[in-house]
């Protein structure tokens, strides 16, 4: 117990130091990047002491140390401070982004892994079969063809011409739902869903049905099958040690998958036109609007860096194992 | 009648191209309280032999004629319900792997509760006073059944298997080979814990081992299998006098205290693939007396004593063999010839 | 001299010479069906980068004209331009084959770059360990904890964008898993006897580390530089696709961003289909490649 409690400090140490090194990265970015980011709405017609006023304003005369500090408190505290265009706190734009991203993200992970897990116990059992290597080679393929071409064919196949699906959005137009929860509920919604969410599918399906495929293989071929057999266990006790040992890598997987999707999705995002935190990005920047971009770059880090987190500790309590080498 | 009695017991394995008989027609029987060890090289069928009878033969592994009698009752094709009954209360294992045979996320504890909770209904209290006494039984400190299995050693992994086996007080062990991968120490330690429990709580116990000292040390009675038959078994003279050739190779194989400055003999190449049997007697490839009556016809078991059978044709020549088996010229002339 | 001599034949590269171990490994990976469709679309995609321009109807740029001297705007695949236009009135198949130049090069730099800096690192980290394997390693996982994406687009919106900016950005990227696994096969090579036979010898830390651990990890790095082509490939793509990427050169992801955004989706299949399809046949080349010399390095991949 004390094991794991020092290796859960170890990793919380390292989540918080990564974080740390993180911004300071993004910090030394804008600072050291040619480009003043407040030329975006400063022009000619400032006059010098409305520019003194405004890099004042925005704490740009303070020393860098000073701003450094306030930097990354004001990101700790996710006080990201106030969009240049949109008259809107950056933390309100975020979350809502990052909402969005996530009603589009977590259902198809969650499909992915389901179905994914099903198929890889299938290839597992059906091991060395035609039809196994077919689908290995046909899964492998898969993972490597770029999931915004299959997005822009899909939505060319199933939308332009069968005009079965909407061609992009995340609820009609005019359709707004009254909350978040309201809108993800709403029909409208799921038929927006359904594109993105296939082309989503059709990548991280591939991973968890291969790890399955082979940690089943794996856990098949163990002794300890064996003994809980001649314990005379019954059969779904037999199944349940399987399926714990086999289902250990995915957990790790699945949750190293959701945190990097949040910063991979950024295409279909823009693809299917989704309000989500990674076109936010894309716009923010074409539009040269610093704090947004910074603050979803942030988050999209911290997600990541989260998930990476979250991944590492459940394995430590499901795999006692690990927390002890 | 035995506890444990194996009737021409016939097990084949389906394989891609065919299938082999890994078990061919073994009639065998453990009495009551009796230690038996069952001794052949590795792939002779002993471990098929402990696996059917705890019927957890691989899924194309299966029993294809004879019987399995535990206490008179053929267990061969009984219900998964049924058989489940019988395991680990009946007959228990001491399995090979100890390193493996325990699932690795949960602990030793639970594992070993899970074996008492799938036969019988204790109260808490008395499971783990159950659980303690088997630990203290084979000598592990019982703050160390909260560890996990990674966090023994092997030999501690082994003892635990053996509490584990003896929870229940089953009537019959099964022990499996249960020293692979341990060190000679280790090993020692292991065996004489087995022998112990055999001792003093009157267990019926079948020992599967490749090491004919082991079985020389421990047993009452010895069964010597060769390529899926059964070529000798009887009580210690089989050590003293075997009839059958390959038993004396075997015995050949360990170091006689008595005779230091003999040479260490080993018989020479392997036993014939299990799906490509020779005609004749099984061992005559590998045997330095065989003639063209063992490459054509296979001899059955005929006693040659007290409780003692041998499959050979040539037993009445035994006395001669045992003294030519002893020399090493007489193993390697065999090799070269063939 | 005798160490020296023993792991000369450990080594990866053996006594067969740089050509003869290259030969052999085209050989081997012949030997697989997928390996050789691989290797042939491959072959297709160097040719086509090289002699493209030679053998392309127009300049990326040209705008082609009708028979009655108007722009040929969004014209379907005809005799005049064999995949159609664009609705600038450039020529679909022009771009395509120039945009191969741009893929190819893209990949096979970012590719080499960050094969070189992820060995580098690996083999440093993981021979000399302690502290410097630790501050290593560390570095490692903040540069793990960047997502590249957003990482690159804000780094060209403030730089400016352009060809060499991508493939720094993408080498950046690439090097991170490279150096782990560089690493990890070192941590198991320097226990090998013939590590301490070199030493015995008075080999130098660094000759070591170079002359007798590095040839060893060789054929892994070649492993991750084909998968880095596959990468690199990918995320310029992704970052053109953004309109990230430089203005100045035609690759399939900047086409594919052009398409898209003027609504070619719609009306204009052939301007959509050609790069995407350029861009997916490449990378799945580039994997059946590498799968086959992946199983050639590691046969138990087979069994798995």
């Amino acid at each position: 117990m004390n094991n794991l409690r020092l290796y859960l400090l170890r990793r919380l140490a390292l989540l918080l130091f990564v974080t740390a090194a993180v911004l300071t990265i993004l910090f030394v970015m804008f600072k050291l990047l040619p480009g003043n980011p407040l030329s975006v709405f400063i022009d000619s017609n400032f006059s010098e002491e409305m520019i003194r006023r405004q890099k004042q304003l925005w704490g740009l005369d303070d020393p860098l140390w000073l701003q450094y500090v306030r930097y990354m408190w004001n990101m700790l505290t996710f006080n990201f401070g106030t969009s240049f265009f949109q008259m809107t706190p950056v933390r309100d734009i975020v979350v809502e982004k990052l909402l969005h991203t996530g009603a589009m993200i977590v259902p198809a992970v969650v499909l992915s892994v389901v179905l994914g897990t099903l198929l890889g116990s299938w290839l597992g059992w059906r091991r060395g079969s035609r039809q196994e290597g077919a689908v290995v080679i046909g899964l492998l393929a898969l993972r490597s063809v770029p999931s915004f071409f299959v997005g822009i064919i899909v939505l060319m196949v199933f939308s332009y011409n069968l005009g079965w699906f909407p061609p992009g959005g995340m609820v009609s137009i005019g359709g707004h739902g009254d909350s978040f929860l309201g809108t993800i509920l709403s029909l409208d919604f799921l038929y927006h869903l359904v594109l993105p969410c296939l082309v989503l599918m059709t990548r991280e399906i591939t991973s968890p049905a291969l790890l399955l495929r082979s940690t089943m293989l794996e856990v098949k071929g163990s002794d300890f099958l064996d003994i809980l057999r001649a314990k005379g266990l019954p059969e779904r006790r037999i199944v349940m040690h399987a399926t714990r040992n086999a289902l250990l890598p995915l957990v790790t997987d699945v949750a190293v998958m959701m945190g990097f999707l949040f910063q991979g999705q950024v295409l279909l995002e823009i693809i299917f036109a989704w309000p989500g935190v990674g076109r936010e990005l894309v716009t923010a920047l074409n539009d040269l609007d610093y704090p947004v971009a910074q603050a979803c770059f942030f988050v999209m880090a911290l997600i990541i860096l989260m998930f990476n987190f979250v991944a590492d500790v459940l394995y430590a309590f499901i795999d006692p194992r690990v927390a002890l080498s | 009648m035995g506890v444990l009695e194996l009737r021409d017991l016939c097990i084949e394995y389906s394989l891609g191209n065919g299938a082999a008989l890994a078990v061919d027609k073994v009639s065998l029987a453990i009495g009551e309280g009796e230690y038996l060890g069952l001794v052949g090289e590795s792939g002779c069928g002993k471990s098929t032999i402990a696996k059917a009878i705890l019927g957890i033969l691989p899924r194309n592994g299966r029993v294809v004629s004879g019987e399995i009698l535990y206490r008179g009752r053929d267990i061969v094709g009984l219900s998964v319900a049924e058989m489940n009954r019988l395991r680990w209360q009946a007959i228990a294992l001491i399995p090979q792997s100890a390193m493996n045979g325990f699932d690795p996320v949960y602990t030793v504890e639970q594992q070993i509760a899970e074996a008492i909770d799938a036969h019988v209904d204790w109260p808490v209290a008395r499971k783990r006073e159950r659980i303690d006494e088997m630990f203290a039984l084979v000598g592990l400190e019982r703050s160390r059944l909260t560890d996990y299995p990674h966090q023994f050693s092997g030999g501690m992994r082994q003892r635990a298997m053996i509490a584990m086996a003896m929870v229940l007080d089953p009537d019959v062990v099964v022990a499996d080979e249960p020293t692979t991968g341990l060190d000679v120490i280790v090993q020692d330690q292991i065996l004489h814990r087995i022998k112990q429990i055999h001792t003093s709580l009157k267990k019926t116990m079948l020992l599967i081992t490749h090491d004919m000292a082991v079985v020389a040390e421990n047993c009452d009675r010895i069964a010597v299998m060769y390529a899926g038959k059964l070529v000798e078994h009887g009580a210690h003279d089989v050590f003293e006098r075997p009839f059958h050739p390959y038993t004396m190779g075997l015995c050949n194989a360990f170091p006689d205290l008595a005779d230091v400055g003999r040479a260490l003999v080993s018989i020479p190449m392997a036993p014939p693939p299990l799906d490509a049997m020779p005609p004749g007697c099984r061992f005559a490839e590998r045997c330095p007396f065989a003639t063209d009556l063992c490459r054509s016809e296979e001899p059955e078991l005929s006693s040659v004593g007290e409780g003692h059978a041998a499959a050979c044709h040539y037993i009445a020549r035994a006395e001669e063999f045992r003294e030519r088996a002893r020399l090493y010229e007489t193993w390697q002339a065999g090799a070269v010839a063939t | 001299m005798t160490p020296a001599h023993t792991v000369a034949e450990r080594g990866g590269t053996g006594r067969r010479g740089v050509l003869g171990t290259i030969g052999h490994t085209l050989r081997v990976i012949m030997r697989y069906p997928t390996g050789a469709f691989g290797l042939f679309l491959l072959a297709l995609v160097v040719i086509v980068a090289l002699i493209g321009p030679l053998i392309s109807p127009y300049g990326p740029f040209d705008v082609v004209q009708t028979a009655q001297g108007r722009i040929a705007r969004l014209v379907p695949p005809s005799s005049v331009a064999l995949l159609g236009t664009t609705n600038q009135g450039n020529d679909v198949l022009s771009q395509l084959l120039y945009g191969t130049r741009v893929a190819l090069m893209v990949g096979v730099i970012s590719a080499i770059g960050s094969v070189v800096l992820g060995t580098l690192i690996g083999l440093v980290s993981g021979y000399f360990g302690g502290k410097v394997d630790e501050a290593i390693m560390r570095f490692t996982d903040v540069a793990f904890g960047i997502p590249f994406l957003p990482f690159a687009l804000i780094v060209i919106s403030v730089a400016g964008p352009s060809l060499p900016l991508v493939i720094l950005l993408v080498t950046l990227f690439l090097w991170r898993t490279t150096s782990r696994v560089i690493r990890a096969q070192v941590l198991t090579l320097k226990t090998r006897p013939f590590v301490w036979a070199a030493r015995a010898a008075g080999a130098s830390e660094w000759r070591i580390l170079f002359v007798h651990i590095a040839p060893n990890v060789l054929p892994l790095s070649f492993l991750y530089m084909a998968i880095g082509v596959q990468g690199g490939v990918m995320l310029e793509a992704a970052l053109s696709f953004l309109g990230f990427g430089d203005p100045n050169v035609v690759s399939w992801g900047s086409m594919l961003n052009q398409s898209f955004r003027a609504g070619a989706m719609r009306s204009a299949w052939w301007w959509v289909i050609p790069p995407g399809v350029a861009l997916s046949l490449f990378v799945i080349s580039v994997f059946m490649v590498t799968r086959a010399y992946e199983e050639l390095l590691n046969p138990r991949l087979r069994e798995t």
